[in-house]
């Protein structure tokens, strides 16, 4: 059998795997050493199991993955979300739809604090959606807009799939961030015209709110100061180049730290609490890692990367074209299998794919993390429908992935503009240094 | 088996409290880097330092990532089958699972032993790797005695169906 054959039949047998419900960390390590002591040695197999696993472990680069997981779960546990959703819904409150417009813009503004996108769904199915049921909001928009908020939050650095993208294609994280930034207010802007064309069409379903008089409203802005100044404080470290990413999740955690100590929302518990959240999600996201550099090692001695790469390059397909094939399969991939999984196990195959085409990585990982955020709102494993469920038993999961449908659409108008016009995207991170 | 279940429980704990200790010693040692660099005195050890308390916080989380079920996973095949069929499916990865692990256990203690033969130290401080590679072999240990109680649990589900 020659190595690429080799490389396919370990493609299947993850793929078949992935289906018994085995933790996918553990499928790729198995697989992974499996195919590589197949091709080399079992002896080298060995090497690299503890070679590669104490490597991610030990690396002072992916130090960056528990101090922003750390931030985003301080910042929840110390309620940054209710105050953020205050001040938007002081604003948006009173128009149609406003309380779910007030939701995705909080989801925007807590996406400067957090890394993940369940993460910000499940903050904002705590504070946003028992607002929108009081008002009377309809179950399908209220959970809709909650489960597709949060991929608005993490296309809003800090990032958990930028930093992994960074770290699997060598890119800058500082720039990959950065890049972030726009994209995520002109997707909040098309989730908040979503919402305005839906109750357009339904009124029943989001009526408006309280009003809410200037001096309330200028008083909420207040508490957005103290996510501004922490905002300010990380992402113009990194944009300077004053500090690492791992150095701006540590100044971003202790900041967040400090501020909910001065402000007295945080309590023991919940700081023990987000110690504790933060090592179980790290070492879930590292173990990945692993996992994905345990398997990428075995892909790269089958050389099916190179061989897929000049295989498209021979195709005679225009590069768009490509592109949308890589996008269909993410957004197929997405419906399956989860979003940072299905990055890890399929960067060291499609990136050579793309930079032999000659697009700027940094555009691709924003496209990528764009894409992946319609997979964690489509059936069947749509990971932020299952969460909002999980907090809200009341509302059907059926409802809520018929809910998202106007979101995965202005999504889908999103990641085609962003597509059609790369250089809006790259324009910011180009300032950069 | 309720003891070992007791004793696996009270271990898992106790590297809970270690990692979380790890992880805000991290966070500090980073910030006060950053803080003394800007007044011109950087700390030189803590770049070594915050490479190890990450080893320190990830290995401690091994087995209680673990345990609380943190590893993402598809279901959605099996959640179909009948329950002494899922049974049967998760006593087979599992057992896998616990070779694997086992496997890297070993290795890791060989890698450790090579690493202190040869006298290895890290970069700019000097200080052992070794001890750091034997703490991730004995938590990849925990993790595998924590997957080998899975077994037990899911083939008993297997027989009791």
């Amino acid at each position: 059998m020659t190595p690429s054959m080799i490389g396919v039949l370990g493609i299947v047998l993850l793929v078949a795997i992935f289906f018994t419900r085995m933790p996918v960390a553990y499928v790729m390590t198995l697989v992974g050493f499996l195919g590589f002591s197949y091709i080399v040695s079992l002896q080298a197999g060995m090497k690299l199991l503890s070679r590669d696993i104490y490597d991610i472990f030990s690396s002072y680069g992916l130090t960056v993955i528990p101090m922003f997981v750390l931030m985003g779960q301080l910042a929840f546990n110390a309620g940054i979300g209710r105050a953020l959703y205050d001040c938007a819904y002081a604003f948006l409150g009173s128009i149609r739809g406003g309380l779910a417009m007030a939701t995705v813009a909080a989801c925007c503004a807590f996406g400067t604090v957090s890394g993940s996108s369940p993460g910000t769904a499940a903050t904002f199915a705590v504070v946003g959606l028992p607002e929108m049921k009081r008002y009377g909001y309809g179950n399908r928009l209220a959970s809709g807009c909650v489960a597709s908020g949060g991929g608005i939050g993490i296309l809003m650095p800090p990032s958990v799939v930028m930093i992994v993208y960074g770290i699997l294609t060598e890119q800058s994280i500082g720039k990959l961030f950065v890049a972030g930034i726009l994209p995520a207010l002109f997707i909040t802007a098309l989730f908040i015209g979503a919402i305005s064309i839906y109750t357009a069409y339904s009124p029943k379903e989001g009526p408006a709110g309280e009003k809410f008089s200037w001096r309330d409203k200028f008083r909420s802005l207040g508490k957005l100061g103290d996510t501004l100044v922490i905002f300010i404080i990380v992402m113009g470290g990194l944009f300077s180049g004053w500090f690492t990413p791992g150095e701006a999740g540590a100044v971003g955690a202790f900041a967040v730290l400090a501020t909910a100590l001065v402000r007295r929302t945080l309590t023991w518990a919940g700081f023990v609490k987000s110690c504790y959240e933060t090592l179980r999600t790290s070492c879930m996201i590292l173990l990945l890692v692993a996992g994905a550099v345990i398997f990428g090692h075995f892909l790269a001695v089958t050389r099916i990367p190179f061989q897929l790469a000049s295989w498209v390059a021979d195709l005679n397909l225009p590069p768009w074209g490509i592109i949308f094939l890589i996008v269909f399969v993410y957004l197929i991939g997405g419906c399956f299998i989860d979003a940072l999984a299905l990055i890890m196990l399929t960067i060291p195959i499609f990136y050579p794919v793309v930079s032999n085409l000659g697009y700027d990585p940094i555009w691709f990982g924003v496209i990528i993390v764009l894409v992946t955020q319609m997979g964690v709102i489509t059936p069947p494993v749509g990971i932020n429908v299952y969460v909002v469920n999980g907090i809200d038993k009341s509302i059907p999961l059926e409802d809520i992935f018929i809910g998202c449908m106007p979101f995965l659409v202005a999504l889908i108008i999103g990641t085609l503009a962003l597509v059609m016009f790369p250089a809006t995207v790259v324009w910011l991170p180009n300032l950069m240094y | 088996m309720d003891i070992y279940q007791k004793c696996l429980n009270w271990l898992i704990k106790v590297m809970r409290l270690v990692g979380a200790f790890a992880l805000t010693a991290m966070m500090m040692v980073t910030c006060v880097d950053v803080i003394l660099r800007g007044f011109g005195h950087p700390v030189i050890w803590a770049l070594d330092m915050v490479g190890f308390l990450a080893v320190i916080v990830l290995a401690s989380a091994l087995p209680y990532t673990h345990m609380e079920g943190g590893h993402v996973g598809v279901d959605l095949l099996v959640l179909k089958m009948k329950p002494r069929n899922q049974a049967i499916i998760d006593s087979i990865t599992s057992l896998v699972s616990l070779i694997l692990f086992s496997l890297v256990t070993w290795q890791m203690f060989l890698y450790a032993r090579e690493l202190a033969s040869k006298g290895e130290v890290s970069m700019t401080v000097q200080i052992p790797k070794d001890p750091f590679i034997y703490l991730v072999a004995v938590c990849f240990g925990l993790l595998s005695a924590v997957i080998l109680s899975d077994v037990v649990r899911f083939i008993g589900k297997a027989v009791k169906e």
